[in-house]
């Protein structure tokens, strides 16, 4: 087990190490930087000398290195005046936008995309799993057929079609405001009951959208590995013994049957965290989603940068938690992962 | 000129002798704070002559104070919105379009190249400390002449043929800037939507500049500051950005709120310089808030209700469905007209790389045929309900300057007219139907446009149509913002798409400059901009006849300020461009939808919505704007 940790954690470090250098070129990639986007704005404002302001500016913030280098430091490898400064060093940069550090920009906002992206887990699994084992038990059912219908509808609808449809209707049934993650005075205003209660009444529509999107994959992923488990022979002889139904479900066959949900956890993370941008950018939540689009768009390299690191971090470690579970949950994923070694 | 400002001043300060007279009323949200001694009285905060706002009575009536003006911004940074709309510069336009004084309480400008300014005595800043001409001298001495916080100089708006101004402190209230020779520019970029500020919260700033600030020196010396000192400097001084609420202001309101955010409130300033004719202290509203939002969702949450006054990043087609909510949610849908001298204009590179293109372009029968070719009724009742003007791109007929031809020149839809001039050139139809260029090429023309906007796209299809009759090929090919610019400059684009001139309400006292070669950001001749803006070192020298003549006639016009010659000078540029259809516009005057709140009042009925001059709403004065 703790060969298996120690190099799950390696892999994670390398994998972290590829995704920065990879994000980082993607983001420089296209041409121009976050000053050439600056000189139009500039000029529509009436100054006319944009041009060498923008030089001035460019040497200021570095963009005129090249480009290895301006990774090196960012990453925290490549000294700068005021000596080594990235992310190794636990500083994320400075946002060109906003002209603030990374880390003040990014504030609440990891929160709230940490408590939304949590929450539609959760949704998932509260509808995938009772949805799941009761169209295993009763196969080809009316209810099974019914509810795996509902299921692909829900995969089937695009995310932000079905956010605008219940933004309007949230909006004219019960007067919440259009869009937003809380009532508009919350913003900006320190945490408390009150404002939380406004994040949980608007919580439901962006929970609702991403997370259907993903309950009908779980639904069919558990009903086929429970169908399997059903057939098996401990389950015939358990039946046969005369053992409770329901009790022989939760007891035996279950049991066997929830590894995808714990595997999951890894596979949800990265699509929820990426469907979640999406639907945060229609409803424009104050989630960390609009700003990373914004931020790619505007090539505000760090926050951009940053930002992306920030998710893959977390998505990677929430892929390790994953492994883990499943392997403290399923001796024999343990064994096989020592045989290996 | 200097007689009119002369005049206005004259009767500002009689005005405002009838009201100091008349008492101050105090302003209820500040009752508490003035008897508990935190805030002077408000006789104490307005200055000795404020500016007395008088109103007809009719479509604008005094009001009363008290409430909260809720809007919608697409980014954070559209905070500085509210400079734009609180409007309060040294000089700035009235409704007439004219340049009177505003935050100044006097100007006297002499032979168009001195301009001695005099302030209100007891004008104070936001933060109660008194605004003097000491603020003028930091920004022009410690500000604009300092190497370190202006590595480029001066602005190049103060700068006339690169002569700076000679700027003069005569005492408290009165500075001079006076040049060797006339400088247009200097009111209009003062009175601009994102003005020239020519002064700064000295006390304040202070604290940040290295001449004097002993903690800045230290720092410097030592090593320890984490930035230099100039880039902390030029942070803090954000006076457009208006992200910074330390930083004291002369608007209406003051932000409060430190971005990133996604709520902005503004609290009213109580040392605001103007008061209505009743002796209460301007503006009514107590407090605007800024709510951050998508600017897609910007129509879907006004149509909600959610905001009180609205305009930004509404679009005509937005029109129906606000419309339709405006029972339910209380507000009213008003329609101002913009100014922009054409909502949609072709611009054919004349600057284009490719040698037989370029000749084809710079021949005015083909520009002609193109224009003569477009049916811009049918775009006009397809598109806008028959409610936009079809028409070349001009002035519109709001502007003094404005004549029928301008518009109607070469814009009648005539497809005989157009293929009699194809046919001249010798451009022969294939076997398609399509006519081929001198070097057997099909003639297809690739318009690119910025793909921002669908309604371009919607525009360039029906072009299509008509154009394909006549033999010419039209395909229409989005980029972004950024590549499109750069392919016009580089002379790869053959045609764009952009809106056409930015002010259609000129009148002849403002500077032709759009209407000649002087900036890259002209589409139909980006390296001629080049070479003017360039002072002749990067770019081409315009080499069409009307280009250069054009440039000749700008250059005339800053050299006069005789009005009638002006003018002159002023029609004959409009007309070579009706004659030569440098830019091919298409319809202009689309309708702006202006959301408002039943319960606002002055908010007028017709409006202009535009960015310079008009600052959006500012000429309105939205601190006029009050809740019944």
């Amino acid at each position: 087990m703790l060969n298996y940790t120690v190099r799950r954690v390696l892999i994670m470090i390398a994998t972290l190490f590829v995704i920065s250098f990879v994000s980082f070129t993607i983001i420089k990639l296209p041409p121009g930087d976050f000053l050439t986007n600056q000189i139009d704005e500039l000029k529509s404002q009436g100054d006319n000398a944009a041009l060498e302001k923008v030089e001035f500016l460019r040497k200021q913030y570095g963009l005129d290195k090249p480009f290895l280098q301006q990774y090196a430091v960012w990453i925290g490898v490549w000294p700068t005046e005021r000596g080594y400064s990235g992310l190794l060093q636990g500083d994320w940069g400075w946002s060109f936008e906003y002209d603030l550090p990374v880390g003040q920009v990014v504030g609440d906002r990891m929160l709230l995309s940490f408590i939304m992206n949590f929450s539609v887990i959760l949704f998932t699994w509260a509808v995938a799993f009772p949805i799941g084992v009761y169209a295993a038990t009763h196969q080809y059912s009316l209810g099974d057929h019914g509810l795996t219908l509902l299921g692909y509808v829900g995969l089937a609808t695009p995310n932000f079609l079905l956010a605008l449809v219940l933004m309007y209707f949230a909006n004219v049934e019960f007067g919440l405001s259009i869009g937003g993650i809380m009532d508009p005075e919350y913003l900006g205003q320190p945490w408390s009951a009150a404002k939380f209660g406004s994040v949980l009444k608007h919580l439901w529509i962006p929970v609702i959208v991403i997370g259907t999107s993903g309950t009908a994959a779980m639904i069919r992923r558990l009903r086929a590995n429970l169908l399997d488990e059903l057939q098996k022979q401990y389950v015939v002889t358990g039946r046969a013994k005369g053992m409770p139904p329901l009790r022989l479900l939760i007891k035996y066959p279950m049991r066997m049957a929830l590894n995808p949900f714990i595997a999951d956890i890894g596979n949800l993370l990265p699509s929820v965290i990426s469907g979640s941008a999406i639907v945060a950018v229609v409803l424009s939540l104050q989630t960390s989603g609009p700003m990373l689009l914004e931020a790619l768009r505007s090539q505000d390299q760090y926050l951009a940068g940053s930002f992306l690191m920030f998710l893959s971090l977390l998505t990677v470690i929430g892929m390790f938690i994953s492994d883990l579970l499943l392997a403290v949950l399923d001796p024999r994923i343990r064994l096989t992962g020592g045989v290996a070694k | 000129m200097k007689r009119a400002v002369f005049l206005y001043a004259l009767v500002a300060a009689w005005a405002s002798f009838a009201v100091t007279a008349a008492e101050l009323v105090e302003t209820p949200m500040y009752k508490e704070q003035v008897t508990a001694g935190k805030l002077p009285a408000v006789a104490k905060r307005v200055p000795g002559v404020p500016l007395v706002v008088s109103f007809d009575g009719k479509s604008a009536t005094p009001g009363r104070h008290g409430g909260t003006l809720n809007m919608i911004i697409g980014r954070s940074r559209d905070v500085r919105m509210l400079v734009v709309y609180g409007y309060a510069r040294l000089v700035g336009y009235d409704t007439s379009l004219q340049i009177v004084p505003d935050i100044l309480e006097g100007l006297e400008v002499q032979e168009g190249r001195s301009f001695t300014m005099k302030l209100r005595k007891g004008h104070r800043w936001s933060d109660g400390k008194p605004f003097t001409t000491e603020d003028f001298r930091y920004y022009w001495e410690d500000v604009a002449n300092n190497k370190e916080l202006s590595p480029t100089g001066p602005p190049r708006d103060l700068l006339v043929d690169n002569e700076p101004p000679k700027v003069e402190v005569i005492d408290e209230i009165t500075v001079r800037y006076t040049w060797s020779k006339p400088n247009p520019d200097f009111l209009p970029r003062m009175a601009g939507a994102s003005p020239l500020f020519i002064y700064r919260p000295a006390h304040y700033l202070k604290k940040f500049h290295k001449k004097y600030s002993e903690k800045v020196q230290e720092a410097e010396k030592s090593g320890t500051a984490k930035r230099r000192w100039a880039q902390v400097h030029n942070r803090q001084d954000n006076m457009y950005q208006f992200d910074n609420p330390d930083l004291p202001t002369l608007q209406p309101w003051t932000n409060t709120s430190k971005p990133p955010a996604d709520r902005f409130i503004a609290e009213r300033n109580p040392y605001f310089h103007r008061i209505d004719e009743k002796g209460q202290q301007l503006p009514y509203l107590d407090k605007i808030v800024l709510s951050v939002s998508d600017a897609k969702l910007i129509p879907a949450k006004t149509g909600a209700g959610e905001s009180d006054l609205q305009a930004r990043d509404l679009q005509f087609n937005n029109y129906t469905f606000l419309k339709q909510n405006e029972k339910r949610n209380h507000f009213r849908t008003l329609l101002w007209r913009p100014a922009v001298g054409s909502q949609f204009a072709l611009f054919p590179n004349l600057n284009v790389n490719d040698p037989v293109w370029r000749t084809l372009l710079r021949d005015v029968r083909f520009r002609r045929a193109l224009s003569l070719a477009i049916d811009r009724p049918l775009i006009n009742s397809v598109l806008y309900f028959g409610l936009a003007i079809e028409g070349n791109n001009t002035v519109l007929s709001e502007s003094p300057l404005y004549k029928e031809q301008y518009r109607t020149s070469w814009a009648k839809y005539d497809r005989k007219a157009a293929e009699r001039l194809l046919d001249e050139i010798g451009l022969k139809k294939g076997l398609d139907g399509i006519r081929r260029l001198p070097d057997g090429r099909p003639l297809e023309i690739i318009v690119e446009t910025a793909g921002e906007s669908t309604e371009q796209t919607d525009i360039l299809e029906l072009i299509r149509e008509t154009w394909r009759e006549v033999g010419i090929q039209l395909f229409s090919k989005p980029s972004q913002r950024e590549a499109f610019r750069n392919r016009i400059f580089s002379g790869e684009t053959v045609m764009s798409v952009w809106t056409g001139f930015e002010n259609g309400i000129a009148t002849a006292d403002m500077s032709p400059d759009m209407l000649a070669p002087t900036s890259q950001q002209h589409l139909q001749w980006p390296k001629f901009g080049q070479y003017f803006e360039t002072g002749g070192s990067v770019g081409v020298k315009p080499d069409i006849p009307e280009a250069v003549e054009l440039l000749k006639l700008y250059e005339q016009w800053r050299a006069t300020f005789d009005q009638p010659e002006r003018k002159r000078i002023w029609e004959r540029m409009l007309a070579i461009h009706a004659e030569q259809q440098f830019g091919i516009g298409v319809v202009s005057g689309v309708p702006q939808p202006v959301i408002t709140r039943v319960k606002l009042r002055n908010v007028p009925e017709k409006g202009l919505y535009n960015w310079e001059p008009g600052a959006f709403f500012g000429i309105y004065r939205p601190d006029t704007f009050w809740f019944e």
